[in-house]
Parts: structure tokens; C-alpha cells; sequence
């Protein structure tokens, strides 16, 4: 048996283990890394479970191309040959921004390095994008705002002196399990824990406070909060006077939100507010954990701003065992923020706009940069279904399950004169593509990635990709090629040294310094020991700012004909779309099919029983599934996981964007179930 | 017949084993992680905490190939492998080992397992071989040799034909060094105890059913404490195909999974998460005494130390015996 | 692909057969007759199982529904339940499966010779009691009086209705049959309500009963008191059925134990006093 070191490929905990391959060079089974800060000798069941789908036999072995409707296996130089003469052809004949492309939280910061520059650099669009717009766009937007910097602010480390966590739109223990069970250890040890969730997640059961607030309502929360504190006179004061701006502001804002006046808006009692307040002001350091129950909202921003205050208004933030920390989702999707696979800035957030750096990337890399910002994802998606983009490059997405709106992303996608999709797996994407490219997956190529702590650690390779499979990197590099860059790095390492050059906050990640538990960032110089926690001496941005927010309700709220809130997100065993945890036997078997949870006085109401196969329509589409009597979701809250693509929730969905961050409004529209 | 190595020794013999078994010696990791690995693929450990992957782990992988049906339908077994040779179980390994080797051979015995583990070569590593060279009680049995550091030398005794001929040539060791190493070990002080006590509590029914909720409550379901556990044998079978036909394999599976005895109409025996706490717990403790005759758990320690939310054996034991003793 | 090794076998080593017939017994479920391609008898006892395999679906518990005085092939009465159960509804005569066991304890027959037999079945139950009331219709002086009660969910739910009508008809068995609700056209000439009705007022002999008990798990409590209360009140006189999720069927994969029993080995028959005061059993 032979173990290599990795970092888990799925949720942005940061767990590492070993990956165990017998004499024939097989994976064959997963050894928790038992000295690493974050997984120390543990892991959640899909850790575990990792190298279960890394042999399947349905693996994309082949690149292979559509002719005459059908895909056909090819090889690599047609195939790369084929991509760039229409990328190429489409820019020419349409423009540069008629191209989309969309990176991946999957893949290494080298590879979302160099699809960012393929795009830019190469085919001279920002029209670059990836999932972190379906997941925390609204914090980078807001988090840059408040504070300077959209990442966590504190480390996992925190949560051992922490003396109350705030959970707010987040099931920690099912979606970022190893961080969910350091939080019931800090509250074995005598931590305090509030939970604001409509569902009865696993934490509430632990909670000293259980807040259902009515999912969309988390601004009211916060700010019925932040008022009560006030009123009270819990602020601090000495903290905002030396380190904040924009109080009086935000104090005229939250005037009117009293106890009352929150509770008819989120469905909490008065009561439960105050208490919750006065008990969070309480403490001298509380950390405020987030997640998807926050950003996936048409308001995310607002959401992500009423967080920042209530941080900043008590102080909690610069000190361990405190801060705003948001959950990143993906194993790097912090990471494929951080290497700027996004519209608007190129790596380590530095903006497009600024003709300085523009100049810089300009230079390193040997070509006129595009100056205007690009598409984001799910505009793009739209301007694809108006026509207006034409050529699309997909890097380990599937949005045609993940995005809101199935309907109108199928549309997009087929509408589209050309697409090429990168993948490990068939997914339902690659169906429609013209040109699939059969990529390694995390255990057969190096890398680094970045985890939620904001730690960049390294990626191992322990098996030889299946087929002609390739790395992703050299995939892009190749193109880089066709388009006339230099592409000759001979490892990720090298990648990683011109991100170093480039990135002030990367400026001294070097691959031996991530040896062996890697380096959280801001981490500028070769001598500089990385940073656990940000803002402590000031605010990136220099004060924190006081961002006032007002309450605004959801754009689809249930009516008679849709009467139903509907919840979507993950479940424990899946992954996404479930390509990797749909074809890893334990996962798989532990949940095969599409569900809907259900109160049971809703089911009584609408005669459903346990397993119940029922349909559930929206004013997008309508599904099968079935019921799941349970009293984890309120009466009037039905909650749909989004892996399957036999009961796709997103086809339910309602792609209402939040207008400054893109983010669909994923956690609540209007359903209606009915038996069948 | 009771030998004595220095190291230089015990690399030799090492290095002749390793010519015709697949050997495996304690080695250290990149990140501090101790465990067994292939002769040669990294630093070899003789001194440390108890290996973290179970030993027993290599006569039951995760994941294991059981037969191949090609596309006629024809049923081919694996080819044979080269024969395990591990090197460095300690008193609770081998224990665990030995309820396994008891599990999988009582009739009708698992072939699978059986084939490699009647090639496999035993040694244990005990002695001052703890952390820090802390002192690890001696192991006795089930072993081919049972090797133990003293005074930075190796007392190695050979238990079986096959480990006496590794041992051939060596110098004599000294049997009163040995006697000494098991008074000490004798007077080691060991958590069974603790476990039989709550053997008893749990047989005598004073656990009472809020109990279990109370500790599944806190489960988050990472099935950790099962695969880390070596006298676990729980198993699924998964079947591969591909052009050129089936692969069946099983692979480590957990009773702490609500699919784990779900039946296709639904109807699940365990359908609970407190029911599958107690019945992780009841069965090392109640059932396995039961059926085999004594605890089928052997305080190894590795599903406390796997277990994200601290509710392991151990911890969990205490908990029983501290509450209603 | 490892090289052909054709000498060894493994215990999960299915062996090839094929299926000589397959008929229909309700929409839901089928017979299939199945034979050894090597000829030979499967040699099972009333009560055991057999793992079905299907290449790319693993295996799956089925109990054999005919009896071993029957030569030259072996049944399976089989309810559509899932992945591997509806490939199998897909097969057609002549086509190949692969099968290990047979496996289990069976009925224990020395037990019930000579005595006045109560063969109760529920649902699908009766697929592995079919193949004791075979036996017992082929060896009937070895036993004494034999009634079969069997309770389905609705005429058309009922499992082998051949069968049934031939055991009624046949004079060896005194049988009885109801069905939870009967729609208003149906001919079935049988009663209406729970099987336990069939039992409430019955006469026997009860020290020289024995009865048999196989079918869903609501079943087996309330059936239970009603022989209780007619005096099957000793040891060795209910014999049950447990069915698990089984895997191995050979003791190993532990998907199917009951504390420290594992169904495919220690059962799936059992006397009740054994499994009865184990938690989750019943
Ligand atoms: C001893 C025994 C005898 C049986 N005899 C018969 C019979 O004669 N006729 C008949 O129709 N059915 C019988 N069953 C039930 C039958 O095994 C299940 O219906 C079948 O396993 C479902 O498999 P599937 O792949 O179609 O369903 P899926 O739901 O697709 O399979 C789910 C998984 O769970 C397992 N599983 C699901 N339900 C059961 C269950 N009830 N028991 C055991 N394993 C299960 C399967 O092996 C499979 O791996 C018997 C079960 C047992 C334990
Ligand atoms: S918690 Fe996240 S990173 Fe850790 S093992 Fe689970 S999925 Fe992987
Ligand atoms: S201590 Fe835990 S891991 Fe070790 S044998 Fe006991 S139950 Fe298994
Ligand atoms: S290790 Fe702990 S958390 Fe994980 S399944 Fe076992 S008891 Fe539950
Ligand atoms: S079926 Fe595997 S142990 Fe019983």
C-alpha cells in the first residue's frame, strides 16, 4: 500500500487525507491525514468515500467530437484544433465578448489561473465566470464593501476559543461536516450557539437558541438584532469608534425595526429576538458562521452587508475566536475566486477596470487586455438564450442541473453556435457540447487548492488518469498555445510561480512552502507566515464601514395558486450534481432518487404519505418525486436537494438575481405539490 | 527459540522478507500521520503512536475486488497476489486480528479473506516502541514473531515455523529480558475493564432508549468510527461493468447508515439514528460476547480518535458506566 | 481482466443457470423456473434461499418457492421491488442467471413431522412456504392435520392462485384465504379482513400444533397472540421467518443481523422463542 497525501475534492473544509493505492497502482481506499489542522485524523463520509468514483468505468476517457449529431471519439489535436478555430471564428465574426467562459471550483488555482488568462489574455474577453456566482457572489460584493475582503476573516482554529457561534443559513454539520462537528465541540466545552434556520438542521438540536426565521427574512433578523443591541446599549463602542464608519447612518436605519415589527416579518417571536440579541452582545467573542441560506437570495448582498454590521457593531472581528465567516461551498472555490476567474477583477481581486494593473497583466503576459468588465454566469447564460453569446468553454460545470431556471439554461445552452465542455464524467452538460475534452480528476494531477480558512494547499497526484485523459492545465495550456502565448510550464509549481509575481496576496505561496499543511493568504512575501486572521491591525479597506440595509421581501412569495416556500440545497451524501457522489456505491445507495421533504401537517392537508410519489410545479417547470414526511422544514416549506436530474429542483427554481452580485434566488420561490 | 537484533539487523531482516512478501513497517507521513506502508516508500517508524490505519486492513482493503464475470458469464477469481508480510501490530492489533481471523474463518469460511491471510507473515513491535519509546505491553500470540525493543535492541521470538526460519542465524537473546518485559506487561493497566463494565450495564438493560438519542444527536453520520475500526466487517458489494464485463467488489461499509439495512419497500429494522448508535455500541459490547464469547471491541482507541464529534467507544463507554454505574 | 481460474471458487462465486420458464402471478410478480446449467439438483431444503445474481446489479436473497421432492429445477416466485428484482421480471426463457446457495436454516422438519401443521402466510410470504406446503403435499403421511392460511392485500395481489385453488380443491390440505378489501366485481370466494380473523376461531389440537409464520413484518405480532391465545404456548411451536437486507447470505457482510444473530445463517427460520425477546426482531 502506498499513501499520497491530498486535499479532499469536495466541500471547502480543507480536510486532507491520504490516498491509498495497492501494488497494481488501483486506488483503493482513503486514510484521514492524522496531523493536519483541519482533518486531524477525521473526515465526513464523502472524505471517506473520495476515491470511489476515481475508477468508474463511465469516466471520459477520449476527447470526442459531435458529427452529424452524434459525439464521436477523437483525438486530441483535432479535437483542441477543432475548439480553437471556432472560439476563434465566433470571436471574429461577433466580437471577442460573443465567448463565455466558465471556470471551475473543482480544479486547481494553477488551472482557474490559466483559464482566466486563456480567456483574457488569449481570446481577449473578461467573460469569464464560475459557480461562486451561484454561491457567494453576494459575499465577495459585500464583504469587499464592509470590510475590504470577501474570504472568512478568522480560521477554523477559532472555533476552539470561541465563546459563542452564531450559525446563520448554514447546515454546518451536513455541508461542511468537519467544521459542523468542531462546532458541537466548542459547544461540548461550553460554547454558547445560536442557530437562525427555518429547518431543524442537526445543530438546532444543540442550540441554546433556535431562530426559524422564514427563509428570505434574514435582514429583518439581523437588523431587529442590531436594534435591540442598540437599544440596549451592547454596541462597542470603543471598537467602532477607533475602527468603523457610517454609524449614525446605520442606526437611522434600524430604527424601525423593533421586536414587533421583526417578528411579523420573519415568524419569530419578539421574545426569541430580544433574547437571541442580548445574549449574542453578551460574549466578547462571538463568531458569525454563513452560508448559502444568506447569499442565495435576490438580496444576498443586503444580507451579507446586515452580517457585516452586526460583526462590526460588537466588535467581533480582528481577534481569534471571532469574525464574519462566511462557508466557502467547493473544495477551491475561495480559490477560483482568488485567481480571478471572475468578470471583473484578475487575480487576488485586482480590478479589470484599473488601468495600472491592467498594464501590469498586460506586460507579464504579452498582450492588450480587454478593459470592460465581462459577463457574469448567469447573464451569460441569458445573453446565450437571447443569442448574444455564442461560443461557450465549460470547465467542470454542470449547470444545466446547478443553474436556477433549468428551463431557460437548456435553452441557453442549445442555443449556442459552439460548446466544449472539459469534464471527468457525461454530465448533462457535456451532452449538448460539441467537443468534449476528458480531463484528470483531483487524484490524478498536481495542484494546489484553496480552502474556506483561506489555507493553499497542495493537491497530490496518486494515479495515472484514466484513458488519454489529461491534467486540466495542460488542456488550457494547450489552447494557450493555439492562441499564441507562451505555455510552457513544466508543473503546476511553475503556474504557481507566475500567480506568485502577479498576486500581491499569493506573493510568497511557493509549492515548498506548502509543505505539509500548507499557507492561509494574505501571504505577500517568501518570509511571510500567511495570515489566520484578517483585519486585525485595521480593515483591509482601512475602516470597517457600517453598510445600512433595508428589508426586502423575496421576489416570488407563495400565493394561492403556488402556495409553498421552496427550499432548495444539499444534501449530506451528494454532491452537487451528483457526477462523483451518484457513482460512489455508499453515497449512491444511501440516497438513489430524488426527494421532497414535507411537514407532515402540509402532507396531512394535502393527503401525501411517507414516500409518496408526488409532483411539485413552479411558474419554471414542474417534477416527480418522492415525499419525505419530516418536521425539519416548517409547515408551509417544502425542501427539494438539488442532485438529481430525475427531480432537478432547479427546474423549479426562480433565477431572480440579486442586481449587484448575479446570484439567483435559490432559497425561496413559490411551489405547489400535489399527489400523483 | 528467542533471538536478539540490533537495528542493522533488523533492517536485514526486513530487507530478506521484503524479497518475497509484500511488506508493510510502520512509516511516517508527510504530516505526522503514522501507519503501515510498503517497505521502502518512506520513513520507516520504529517508535511512536499506535498505527492509525487498522492492520487488519490488509487482508480486508476498503475496497477489494471479489471476481470478475466476463461478458459470457464466465466467474474468474482475482490472481493470487504476492504474500502480506506486516510488520509492527501491537497487543491491540493482534487482537483484532485474531477476531477477525475468527470471524472470517468461522464456517462457511470467506476464501477471499482466508487465501491471503493463511500466506500472511505476522510481527509484532512492542517494547519501548511507544510514543517517545514508551513502554507497549508484549503481545504473546497470533503472531509468526513477536519483536520488542529494549534498550535500543530488538528481542525478536519466533512463534511459528515459518518466523523461527526468518530468525535463523541471529544471536541468542537473553530469556530473562524477556521475563522482565512481561512482568511489566502484566502489570499494565488496560480499558477493558471500563468496557465490561458497560458490557454488563448494557446486557443488564440499565441504558435507557434517551440515552441513545442523546449521543445520536450528535452524530453527524461520517461512518468514521466503522472503517477505522479493525475488528469491523461490515461489508457492501458493488458491481462495476464495462466492455469487458463485471467487476464485483466489496467494499467497507457502516451500520451507522440509514441505507444499511433499508429494505426496498422502505421498511428499515434500523431505522433510526438512535438505533444504530446503540446498535454500534450493543453490538462490540453485548452481542459480539454473545455470539463469540468475548468483546468484539479491542480498546484500540482508533474510532475515538476518528470521531469528528468525540462520541467513540471509549468516550462513550465512560459515559455509560459514569452515569448509570 | 484477470486470467481464467477456472479450478477455484470462492463462496461468492455464483453459479450459472438458466431460466426454463417464466409466468405470471400478479402484475407485480413473477414464477420463474430455473435449473443448474450443469444439470444438477440445487438441493435446498424448504424455508432456504438462494442469492440471485445479475452481472452489473450484484445479488439479491430470493427463497426458493418449490420444494426439493420436485427434480430437475427450482422456483422463484418474485416480487418487482427494485433494480435487480424488475431486470429479472425482464428476462425471458432460455436466459442466464447466476446463483449462490442455497443458504439459511430451513424449516425444521423433524420438528413438525407428525404434527397438525398451521401454515400461515402473508403477501409475499408465500413464495418460501410454498415450497414447505410442496413438500408437505408430496410427503403428506409424514405429517398430520395441514392448513394453510394465507391473507393478501386484494384478490388480485394473491401469489400463486393456481396453486391456491388446487390445494383447496386437492382434499390433502384444509385451506383458508382472505384478502384485506374485495372489490365489488371480484369472484374470489374467500373472506375479507385480516388473517388473524382466520385464526380467532379456530379448533386444534394445540399441544399437537405446530405453526409456521411467514410474511411482512406487521404481520407477526398480531398474529402471534392469536395462536397464543390458542394455546401454542411451548417452545418449538411458531416457527417465523426473518427477513433482512442480505448481501453475503454466508454470515459475512452483516447487512442482516438481529443482535447477535445474522439472519442468513442462523435463520431466516427461527422459532419464535429465540429471536422474541431480541430487540427489533419482531
Ligand atoms: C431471506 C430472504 C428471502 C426473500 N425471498 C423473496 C422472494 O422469494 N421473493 C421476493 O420477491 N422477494 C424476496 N425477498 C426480498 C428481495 O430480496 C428484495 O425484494 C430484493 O432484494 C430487492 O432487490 P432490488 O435490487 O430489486 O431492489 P432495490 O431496492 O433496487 O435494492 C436495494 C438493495 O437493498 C437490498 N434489499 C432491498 N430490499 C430488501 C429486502 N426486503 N430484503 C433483503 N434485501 C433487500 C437489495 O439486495 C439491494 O441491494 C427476500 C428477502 C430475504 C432477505
Ligand atoms: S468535511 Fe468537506 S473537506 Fe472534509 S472530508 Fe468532508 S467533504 Fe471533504
Ligand atoms: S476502540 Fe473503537 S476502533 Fe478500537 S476496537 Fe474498539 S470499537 Fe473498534
Ligand atoms: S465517527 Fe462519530 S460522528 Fe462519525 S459516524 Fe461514528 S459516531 Fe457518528
Ligand atoms: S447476508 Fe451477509 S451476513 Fe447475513
Amino acid at each position: 500500500m502506498n499513501a499520497t497525501l491530498t486535499t479532499c475534492p469536495y466541500c471547502g473544509t480543507g480536510c486532507n487525507f491520504y490516498l491509498l493505492t495497492n501494488a497494481h497502482g488501483k486506488l483503493r481506499g482513503i486514510e484521514p491525514a492524522g496531523h493536519h489542522p483541519t482533518s486531524r485524523g477525521q473526515l465526513c463520509i464523502k472524505g471517506w468515500n473520495a476515491h470511489a468514483f476515481v475508477d468508474h468505468p463511465e469516466r471520459l476517457t477520449a476527447p470526442q467530437i459531435r458529427t452529424n449529431g452524434a459525439l464521436q471519439t477523437s483525438d486530441w489535436a483535432t479535437a483542441l484544433d477543432l475548439v480553437h478555430s471556432r472560439l476563434t471564428s465566433l470571436a471574429e465574426q461577433h466580437g471577442q465578448d460573443s465567448l463565455m467562459f466558465l471556470s471551475s471550483a473543482k480544479v486547481s488555482n494553477e488551472e482557474n489561473y490559466l483559464l482566466m488568462k486563456l480567456a483574457r489574455a488569449g481570446y481577449r474577453t473578461n467573460n469569464i465566470d464560475h459557480c461562486a456566482r451561484l454561491c457567494h457572489s453576494s459575499t465577495v460584493t459585500g464583504l469587499v464593501e464592509t470590510l475590504g475582503s470577501g474570504a472568512m476573516t478568522n480560521s477554523l482554529s477559532c472555533f476552539d476559543e470561541t465563546e459563542l457561534i452564531f450559525v446563520i443559513g448554514s447546515n454546518t454539520t451536513e455541508q461542511h461536516p468537519l467544521i459542523g462537528s468542531r462546532i458541537l465541540q466548542a459547544v461540548r466545552r461550553g460554547a454558547k450557539l445560536i442557530v437562525a434556520d427555518s429547518r431543524k438542521i442537526r445543530l438546532a438540536k444543540h442550540a441554546d437558541q433556535h431562530l426559524r426565521h422564514q427563509n428570505g427574512s434574514d435582514v429583518a433578523l439581523l437588523n431587529g438584532m442590531m436594534q435591540q443591541i442598540l437599544q440596549d446599549g451592547l454596541e462597542a463602542s470603543d471598537f467602532i469608534n477607533d475602527r468603523c464608519e457610517n454609524l449614525a447612518a446605520l442606526k437611522t436605519s434600524l430604527a424601525a425595526y423593533s421586536p414587533e415589527y421583526v417578528a411579523k416579518i420573519t415568524g419569530i417571536l419578539p421574545e426569541q429576538l430580544v433574547t437571541a440579541a442580548r445574549l449574542f452582545a453578551s460574549v466578547n467573542k462571538a463568531m458569525i458562521i454563513y452560508a448559502m441560506g444568506i447569499t442565495q437570495h435576490s438580496h444576498g448582498v443586503d444580507n451579507v452587508r446586515a452580517v457585516s454590521n452586526l460583526a462590526l457593531l460588537t466588535g467581533n472581528l480582528g481577534r481569534p475566536g471571532t469574525g464574519v465567516n462566511p462557508l466557502r461551498g467547493q473544495n477551491n472555490v475561495q480559490g477560483a475566486c482568488d485567481m480571478g476567474a471572475l468578470p471583473n477583477v484578475y487575480s487576488g481581486y485586482q480590478k479589470v477596470s484599473d488601468p495600472e494593473t491592467r498594464e501590469k497583466f498586460s506586460t507579464a503576459w504579452g498582450v492588450r487586455l480587454p478593459e470592460t468588465p465581462g459577463l457574469m454566469s448567469t447573464h451569460a447564460i441569458e445573453a446565450a438564450a437571447a443569442g448574444r453569446v455564442r461560443g461557450m468553454l465549460i470547465l467542470g460545470e454542470n449547470p444545466l442541473l446547478s443553474d436556477a431556471n433549468q428551463a431557460l439554461v437548456e435553452k441557453a445552452l442549445r442555443n449556442l453556435e459552439f460548446l466544449a465542455v472539459i469534464d471527468i464524467f457525461p454530465t448533462e452538460t457535456a451532452q449538448l457540447a460539441d467537443v468534449i475534452l476528458p480531463a484528470a480528476c483531483y487524484a490524478e494531477r498536481d495542484g494546489s487548492y484553496t480552502s474556506t480558512e483561506r489555507r493553499v494547499q497542495r493537491g497530490r497526484k496518486a494515479v495515472d488518469p484514466p484513458g488519454l485523459a489529461l491534467p486540466d492545465w495542460q488542456i488550457i495550456c494547450q489552447l494557450l498555445r493555439r492562441c499564441g502565448l507562451q505555455a510552457d510550464y513544466a508543473a503546476p509549481s511553475e503556474v504557481m510561480k507566475e500567480i506568485a509575481a502577479l498576486t500581491p496576496i499569493y506573493g510568497g505561496i511557493a509549492y515548498p512552502r506548502l509543505e505539509p499543511n500548507g499557507l492561509q493568504w494574505p501571504c505577500p512575501s517568501s518570509d511571510h507566515p500567511g495570515t489566520p486572521i484578517l483585519h486585525s491591525a485595521g480593515c483591509t479597506r482601512g475602516k470597517g464601514l457600517f453598510s445600512p440595509v433595508a428589508y426586502r421581501p423575496a421576489k416570488e412569495l407563495p400565493d394561492a395558486a403556488y402556495p409553498l416556500f421552496l427550499n432548495t440545497g444539499r444534501s449530506y451524501f451528494h454532491w452537487h450534481t451528483g457526477s462523483m457522489t451518484r457513482r460512489s456505491h455508499l453515497l449512491d445507495r444511501e440516497e438513489r432518487a430524488a426527494f421532497v421533504e414535507i411537514n407532515p401537517e402540509d402532507a396531512q392537508k394535502l393527503g401525501i404519505i411517507e414516500r409518496q410519489l408526488v409532483r411539485i410545479s413552479s411558474r419554471r417547470g414542474a417534477i416527480r418525486c418522492r415525499a419525505q414526511l419530516t418536521d425539519k422544514v416548517p409547515p408551509g416549506q417544502v425542501f427539494i436537494p438539488f442532485h438529481f436530474a430525475e427531480g432537478a429542483a432547479n427546474a423549479l427554481t426562480n433565477n431572480a438575481l440579486d442586481p449587484e452580485a448575479g446570484i439567483p434566488e435559490f432559497k425561496v420561490c413559490a411551489v405547489r405539490v400535489e399527489p400523483c | 527459540m528467542l533471538k536478539q537484533l540490533n537495528y542493522d539487523n533488523l533492517l536485514q531482516l526486513l530487507e530478506t522478507i521484503s524479497t518475497d512478501y509484500a511488506l508493510q513497517v510502520p512509516t511516517l507521513l508527510a504530516d505526522g500521520t503514522r501507519l503501515l506502508a510498503n517497505y521502502g516508500s518512506g520513513e520507516l517508524s520504529l517508535t511512536g503512536p499506535p498505527l492509525q490505519r487498522k492492520p487488519t486492513s490488509a487482508f480486508f482493503p476498503q475496497t477489494e475486488l471479489l471476481l470478475t464475470i466476463d461478458v459470457e458469464g464466465q466467474v474468474h477469481l482475482p490472481q493470487p497476489e504476492k504474500p502480506v508480510a506486516l510488520f509492527g501490530l501491537d497487543r491491540t492489533d493482534l487482537a483484532a486480528l485474531t477476531f477477525l481471523d475468527r470471524f472470517f474463518c468461522a464456517p462457511p469460511a470467506d476464501d477471499i479473506y482466508q487465501r491471503k491471510r493463511d500466506r500472511a507473515l505476522i510481527i509484532s513491535l512492542t517494547g519501548s516502541a511507544g510514543p517517545e519509546r514508551s513502554f507497549l505491553p508484549l503481545t504473546e500470540d497470533n503472531c509468526d514473531i513477536e519483536m520488542s525493543a529494549v534498550n535500543g535492541q530488538y528481542l525478536a521470538l519466533g512463534h511459528s515455523e515459518l518466523g523461527q526460519g526468518f530468525l535463523d542465524g541471529f544471536a541468542d537473546g537473553d530469556p530473562q529480558q524477556l521475563e522482565d518485559l512481561r512482568r511489566e506487561s502484566a502489570q499494565q493497566v488496560s480499558p477493558a475493564e471500563l468496557l465490561q463494565q458497560a458490557s454488563r450495564l448494557l446486557s443488564e438493560e440499565r441504558v435507557p432508549d434517551r440515552f441513545w438519542k442523546e449521543i445520536a444527536d450528535k452524530c453527524i453520520l461520517c461512518s468514521g468510527c466503522n472503517l477505522a475500526c479493525p475488528t469491523c466487517s461490515c461489508f457492501g458489494v458493488q458491481d462495476r461493468q464495462s466492455g469487458h464485463g463485471t467487476e464485483r467488489s466489496r467494499v467497507w461499509d457502516s451500520c451507522q447508515l440509514d441505507a444499511f439495512m433499508r429494505e426496498a419497500s422502505g421498511h428499515n429494522p434500523l431505522g433510526s439514528e438512535q438505533l444504530r448508535t446503540r446498535r454500534r455500541i450493543h453490538h462490540k459490547l453485548v452481542a459480539d460476547v454473545e455470539r463469540w464469547g468475548e468483546l468484539g471491541c479491542v480498546a484500540c482507541g482508533r474510532c475515538d480518535r476518528a470521531c469528528p464529534v468525540g462520541i467513540g467507544m471509549l468516550a462513550v463507554a465512560e459515559e455509560i458506566v459514569r452515569r448509570f454505574n | 481482466m484477470s486470467q481464467p481460474s477456472q479450478t477455484e471458487t470462492s463462496i461468492y462465486s455464483p453459479r450459472p443457470c438458466r431460466l426454463l420458464s417464466v409466468n405470471k402471478l400478479t402484475p407485480q410478480d413473477k414464477l420463474f423456473r430455473l435449473q443448474l446449467r450443469d444439470g444438477s439438483e440445487l438441493q435446498h431444503q424448504p424455508g432456504q434461499f438462494i442469492q440471485l445474481s445479475i452481472p452489473g446489479l450484484t445479488d439479491a436473497p430470493l427463497s426458493v418457492a418449490s420444494s426439493p421432492t420436485r427434480n430437475g429445477y427450482f422456483e422463484l416466485g418474485v416480487r418487482k421491488a427494485g433494480i435487480l428484482t424488475s431486470a429479472l421480471h425482464r428476462l425471458q426463457p432460455g436466459e442466464q442467471v447466476g446463483i449462490r446457495g442455497p443458504f439459511g436454516r430451513p424449516f425444521q422438519l423433524d420438528d413438525l413431522r407428525g404434527k397438525q401443521l398451521l401454515l400461515i402466510a402473508g403477501g409475499c410470504g408465500l413464495a418460501p412456504l410454498r415450497s414447505l406446503i410442496q413438500y408437505c403435499q408430496d410427503r403428506r403421511d409424514e405429517f398430520a392435520t395441514v392448513q394453510i392460511f394465507y391473507g393478501a392485500r386484494s384478490p388480485q395481489d394473491m401469489l400463486f392462485q393456481q396453486d391456491l385453488s388446487a390445494w383447496q380443491t386437492g382434499g390433502s390440505f384444509n385451506c383458508r384465504y382472505t384478502v384485506d378489501k374485495k372489490p365489488v366485481d371480484s369472484c374470489f370466494d374467500g373472506e375479507t379482513g385480516l388473517i388473524t380473523n382466520l385464526l380467532n376461531d379456530l379448533q386444534i389440537d394445540a399441544a399437537n400444533s405446530c405453526a409456521v409464520i411467514v410474511g411482512p413484518p406487521t404481520m407477526y405480532r398480531p398474529v402471534i397472540s392469536a395462536l397464543r391465545r390458542l394455546g401454542l404456548n411451548s417452545e418449538k411451536q411458531i416457527m417465523v421467518s426473518l427477513e433482512r437486507q442480505m448481501r453475503c447470505g454466508v454470515g459475512k457482510c452483516g447487512h442482516c443481523t438481529i443482535e447477535h444473530l445474522y439472519c442468513c445463517q442462523d435463520g431466516p427460520i427461527f422459532w419464535l422463542e429465540e429471536v422474541e425477546h431480541l430487540r427489533g426482531a419482531l
